[in-house]
């Protein structure tokens, strides 16, 4: 397996023009709850200039849907502006473009929930609010969700407290 | 260090989240938890892959 490096995959996303949130695990460790995880996740903005430009991204990242990686299959534009989860993987490592998540909840609801946050040098995203993140799961309630829940809340109490 | 010390070194809440952890991560900017989390997770998979191979 190659050498995860979030950062980078994200660094290109950002630099590429494309409007997209961070939300997940790495979302939920950015914010400060102690996590682990080997996934980028985001939601991405489906409008077609968003779209178009993704896809050179996806490209320069070597980006094929994770299912079968040894018959290469690229997203395309079409994949990118439903409300599906592309799983991919890249040069980089995992990455799940995700045109909604909870319960349809796409880029334009999530914006107003997410703060911009410094993740490496020179690098300033837009990352899902621990709060929205821990309300989704709540919504979801399945097992893997629900598994996480102690921690953020109590991460959500801490940073309360911090303030 | 004296046995009756031992309950004030750590701190969990009711439902067994250790709180000086995530104290420890809130310490952090979220540049660096973001490199800290890139590295264990890549010390991670190394081990994996060593242990795949004996």
């Amino acid at each position: 397996m190659p050498e995860l490096k979030f950062a980078a995959t994200l660094r290109a996303l950002h630099d590429g023009g494309v409007e997209f949130i961070l939300v997940g695990g790495l979302a939920a460790a950015v914010n400060g709850a102690p996590v682990n995880t080997f996934d980028i996740d985001v939601v991405h903005s489906r409008d077609a200039a968003n779209v178009a430009r993704i896809l050179p991204v996806l490209e320069a990242l070597d980006a094929v849907f994770r299912i079968q990686p040894e018959r290469r299959l690229k997203p395309n534009a079409t994949h990118l502006a439903s409300a599906g989860h592309q799983n991919l993987i890249t040069r980089h490592g995992p990455l799940d473009l995700l045109g909604t998540i909870g319960r349809d909840l796409g880029y334009q609801e999530l914006i107003p929930h997410s703060v911009e946050l410094d993740i490496a040098d020179g690098l300033r995203i837009r990352v899902l609010d621990l709060e929205t993140l821990i309300a989704i799961k709540e919504q979801l309630g399945g097992e893997k969700d629900r598994a996480a829940l102690p921690i953020l809340r109590r991460t959500l109490q801490e940073k309360k407290k911090a303030r | 260090m004296a046995d009756g010390d031992e309950a004030s070194l750590t701190d969990y809440s009711p439902d067994g989240v250790d709180l000086t952890l995530i104290r420890w991560m809130l310490s952090l900017t979220p540049a660096e938890r973001l490199e800290f989390l890139e590295e264990r997770v890549n010390e991670i998979i190394s081990i994996r892959e060593l242990n795949a191979r004996t």
